[in-house]
């Protein structure tokens, strides 16, 4: 007898991975489309100081296989420039948005915007 | 003169991961929307294997083209390098544990979601706290694990659809 195409235990597989994929967004993507006003840099696994968006400026950065280049301007910041061969931090662009983030794996430089979290753009008494 | 000597099996185990391997490097050379994302085309070899020659044939078949891929691709023992290779242990244990599993009769379709989604967690795992311990990439998972269920269950089908026709 020739084997079915897909077996029970096929049917099982698939359906539990269908099932956890709206889970796993649940959990782990929680969209938030705020303006950040600061950015975290994570450099070999160690966090510098947070750095404000709102002062336009190139910072240079060491990291374990050379310098990499960062350019913030008008509350956004992207990789300008990495000693890797994939630039995929590069071709990350610009990011301005919270909780949005780029990194360097073989440089291993993350950056991680945050701030801009307040719920009220102003208060009037 | 010493001479070397070879089974059956070594041979099939040196055709097939020869195959896997050229598909391996054929695949690097696309482009990705997104780094970790890729067809991983090479499961598909996997697991034909595995359905026609069982465990043994199979992790030897995997690691050889994760080495031997690398060595060729120059990216052996670089972080690329160790996200594939956590990437195929992780997916060889799913199998491992899914073949020996009693009862349970998978066919190729479910062997490939397994693997992909083992292949996926592995190396995200790896990425996460070996490179990047942030909680920002965990953002990424679940697109990640989306590519891994869809790109696992087109080439399941493939399998399937070639294995029926192998006598």
């Amino acid at each position: 007898m020739k084997p079915a195409l897909v077996t029970r235990a096929d049917w099982l597989v698939i359906v539990a991975s269908l099932a956890l994929l709206p889970w796993l967004y649940a959990t782990f993507w929680s969209s938030d489309d705020t303006a950040a006003d600061k950015v975290h840099i994570i450099v070999d696994g160690k966090e510098l100081p947070p750095i404000s968006l709102h002062q336009d400026r190139k910072l240079t950065i060491r990291g374990s296989i050379g310098t990499s280049t960062l350019q913030i301007e008008q509350g956004r910041i992207r990789f300008v420039h990495s000693p890797c061969q994939g630039q995929q931090c590069v071709h990350s662009g610009w990011l301005s948005h919270n909780g949005e983030f780029a990194a360097c794996l073989p440089n291993r430089i993350a950056l991680q915007l945050s701030g801009g979290a307040a719920r009220f753009d102003t208060f009037i008494y | 003169m010493n001479t070397l000597t070879t089974t059956a099996e070594d041979h099939r185990i040196a055709w097939l991961a020869a195959l896997a391997i050229t598909i391996h490097i054929a695949e690097s050379a696309l482009p990705s929307p997104l780094p970790g994302i890729k067809p991983g085309l090479a499961n598909m070899v996997t697991i034909a294997t595995l359905c026609i020659y069982g465990l043994r044939t199979t992790a030897w078949v995997m690691l050889l083209r994760v080495v031997a891929g690398s060595l060729l691709l120059g990216t052996f023992l670089s972080p690329t390098f160790t996200l594939s290779f956590s990437g195929a242990l992780a997916s060889l244990l799913v199998l491992t544990v899914a073949h020996l599993l009693p009862a349970i009769r998978f066919g190729a379709v479910g062997y490939s979601l397994l693997a992909a989604m083992g292949h996926m967690s592995g190396q995200f795992a790896v990425a996460y706290w070996l490179f990047i311990p942030h909680p920002a990439l965990l953002h990424l998972f679940p697109i990640l694990m989306t590519a891994a269920v869809l790109f696992g269950l087109v080439s399941g089908i493939i399998v399937a659809t070639m294995l029926k026709r192998i006598p």
